[in-house]
């Protein structure tokens, strides 16, 4: 259990500066994700929290102590890596009981805390076999069982599932959460996947360029992102974004002659604005009707992605395209006539030069 | 543009068997996805088609003509892999016109200009024309790649897994160009993935490969709310079809797990009998009137939806919901399902007993 505070940290690389200022509180117990590009800084800040790379200037604190010149061991974290770093000579057992020797615990403690924690990730059956015979699942719990078996104070993992196929992805995601909510440990986690980010975090760091995006709880990321960085990197397929212009009570996009009707209250603080205006709507907010409809815009579909339990269609207008998410087989081709409208409540409105969000949507 | 048969086509690695008796029917002008796992045989297949590959056993014609003993350059066919596989110290240009040069073709040096400068417009590359292939993007470097597959006009396309190594944006993108570069060709396309998003969303047609088998072909939507068996019907849909043991009772459904007793409109299988009933997750509803009962053990926040697995004494259960819907972990939910939208399937075979 502990709380990981860090406080302008600033990391180069040479010339190269990999972390900007970095700002961030983690409460204990928490799950916290770091999302971002490769690149973004993300494994750097991880990296830093471990003590398995120093940091230029500034501060990190565990339970409130200064951290940042001890040590990796004199951290009390454990790490969990992509590529799964077990010992191949040794039994799944003598792997996970690795980090309990150096702590010079008994035998018969020992014994327990691996049974234990083997218990607990379903790996107790293959406690007497070699790594190499193992699935890359159960290869990834035994690396998570090494990490987890000294009872570290935080857990950090990253893109512990990079390397696992989509359908062990999924199932090892949900695994993890059970874990974290059965042990309490502070968790911090990377990885470059939103889908991940979404579904575990209590909340999500955004990392882009070295510089923080956002921090907020899933849904708040969804809903309100900060900017168009975030906007277009959470979500799939990726929000819509298009250039626009207030006209009255109208937002018009490039190229198209008519525009859609606003209300007054989602217009109202954007027509001081000097800069150019980019609209960023959602594929589940742009509505597709069959027959012409009050407000709405006539259309011809371009694409149609038919995904089973839903479709995504493309739509022209003017010279944007337009991704709609629609009922499976509610387009039922190209080139077909159909009439497109907003839904304000979702729209958000992002000055084009600086991304920024100039009005979170309701 | 052509059609391509595979008759009773095997090939053996060693001790491995690749593929076993596999046919195939692409027709002219086609978007033919083959879906597998690692280990399937599409890549085999590909290749097989692409004549880099001589199978073992079977027959491989292209416009009726038996094509099996012919080179890769007879079949004039052009191939395009996840690893770009780009000349680096060329440019753009010189990539895209390297196919042209080769000594079996006579194209003027006029032609070869005319070719590669529509090619790059079409592919939205013309601005880089100039650049060497190393300073490009990832998505630009695959985009040349293709350029370079087009540029000959060749009869088929074969791709195998170009979008993979790509981040998930611009796999969107490429996508929707990939399409609709098929539909400006009209070439005949046979496009390889693991990815049943990719497979869904681009083929005309969908094969189903699963140990050297094709299992199923058949449209997106046929293989989504038709698959012949749990193994197709396991294949397509994030996530997968649900899949649960039960009997048949007067025309309800009653799972194993749970004991429940569920509705079903069009019951195929023998009364009484053992079958397994398949419902996608979309098509399981939350109901605090329903007749069954589970634990929420994960809750995924996809962002416009969200992906609860529900725990029915130790069977899992994946159920689709609207984002707007508070659960949290551990709680416990009532649910059914719709009953027009049950599969039923052998619980030995596997076989779909709906399409008998």
């Amino acid at each position: 259990m502990a709380q990981i505070d860090i406080r302008n940290v600033q990391k180069f690389f040479g010339a190269h500066q990999v972390l900007k200022n970095l700002n961030l509180t983690i409460e204990d117990g928490e799950f916290v994700v770091m999302l971002g590009q490769s690149g973004g800084g993300k494994t750097t800040a991880l990296r830093a929290i471990a003590g398995l790379e120093t940091v230029t200037s500034g501060q990190i604190l565990i339970d409130g102590k200064e951290v940042q010149d001890r040590k990796a061991a004199d951290r009390d974290i454990a790490f969990v890596f992509q590529s799964f770093s077990l010992y191949p000579h040794m039994t799944v057992r003598e792997n996970i009981a690795f980090p309990l020797r150096a702590v010079r615990m008994n035998a018969a403690e020992r014994d327990k805390a691996v049974k234990e924690v083997a218990e607990t990730l379903q790996i107790a059956e293959h406690l007497d076999r070699k790594p190499s015979a193992l699935s890359g699942g159960d290869m990834q719990r035994v690396a998570i069982g090494r990490a987890l078996v000294r009872r570290p104070q935080a857990l950090l993992m990253d893109e512990p599932l990079g390397v696992l196929d989509s359908k062990l992805r999924e199932q090892m995601r949900a695994e993890i959460k059970r874990l974290h909510i059965a042990r309490g440990s502070t968790s911090v986690y990377v990885t470059h996947d939103q889908i991940e980010a979404m579904s575990l975090a209590d909340r999500i760091v955004i990392l882009h360029d070295g510089v923080l995006q956002q921090v907020g709880p899933p849904d708040e990321v969804y809903l309100h992102p900060q900017n168009l960085f975030v906007a277009k990197f959470v979500g799939s397929p990726v929000m819509n974004v298009t250039p626009v212009r207030i006209d009255a009570n109208r937002v018009a996009l490039n190229g198209a002659e008519t525009g859609f009707e606003f209300p007054e209250t989602a217009l109202s603080n954007l027509r001081n604005v000097n800069s150019e205006l980019s609209l960023g709507i959602r594929p589940e907010a742009v509505l597709l009707k069959h027959e012409k409809t009050e407000g709405y815009v006539e259309v011809v579909t371009t694409n149609i992605e038919p995904l089973g339990s839903h479709d995504i269609v493309d739509v022209q207008l003017g010279g944007t395209s337009l991704r709609a998410r629609t009922a499976s087989g509610f387009v039922s081709g190209e080139g077909q006539r159909v009439w497109v409208g907003l839904d304000p409540s979702q729209a958000h409105f992002f000055d084009t030069a600086t991304g920024l969000n100039l009005r979170g949507a309701n | 543009m052509a059609n391509i048969t595979l008759q009773g086509i095997s090939k053996k690695f060693g001790p491995n068997t690749a593929l076993r008796g596999l046919d195939l029917e692409i027709k002219d002008g086609e978007f033919f996805v083959l879906l597998g796992q690692t280990g399937a045989g599409k890549t085999t297949t590909l290749r097989i088609i692409a004549g880099l590959e001589k199978p073992d056993a079977g027959k491989v014609l292209i416009d009726g003509q038996d094509a099996t003993a012919w080179n890769a350059a007879e079949r004039d066919v052009a191939l395009v892999l996840q690893q770009y596989s780009l000349y680096p110290r060329l440019t753009v240009r010189g990539n895209l016109e390297f196919p042209l040069k080769s000594r079996t073709q006579n194209f003027t040096p006029e032609q070869i200009k005319e070719r590669v400068d529509r090619v790059a417009e079409t592919l939205q590359i013309t601005r880089l024309l100039d650049r060497k292939v190393e300073r490009l993007s990832g998505g630009e470097m695959q985009r040349v790649s293709i350029g370079r597959a087009i540029v000959r006009e060749p009869r088929v396309f074969l791709m195998d897994e170009p979008l993979s190594a790509l981040d998930a944006n611009l796999r969107d993108v490429l996508r929707v160009e990939l399409k609709k570069l098929h539909s400006d060709l009209g070439a005949t396309f046979v496009f390889v993935t693991h990815d049943q998003v990719e497979a869904m969303s681009m083929g005309d047609k969908v094969g189903v490969l699963n140990h050297g088998k094709l299992v199923q072909v058949g449209t997106p939507t046929e293989i989504y709310s038709k698959p012949c068996n749990t193994f197709v019907a396991r294949s397509v849909g994030t996530p997968p079809m649900n899949l649960l043991d039960g009997t048949l009772q007067a025309g309800n459904a009653v799972l194993d797990a749970g004991k429940f007793t569920l509705p079903v409109t069009s019951p195929h299988g023998p009364e009484g009998g053992r079958v397994s009933f398949g419902i996608r997750p979309e098509d399981v509803v939350l109901d605090e009137n329903g007749p069954a009962t589970g634990k929420v053990f994960d809750v995924e926040n996809h962002g416009v939806i969200k992906i609860l697995t529900l725990d029915i004494n130790g069977t899992h259960l994946h159920a689709t919901v609207s984002a707007q819907v508070k659960v949290q972990i551990d709680q416990t939910v009532k649910f059914s399902w719709k009953p027009e939208k049950v599969l039923f399937f052998d619980q030995q075979t596997g076989r779909n007993l709906g399409l008998d």
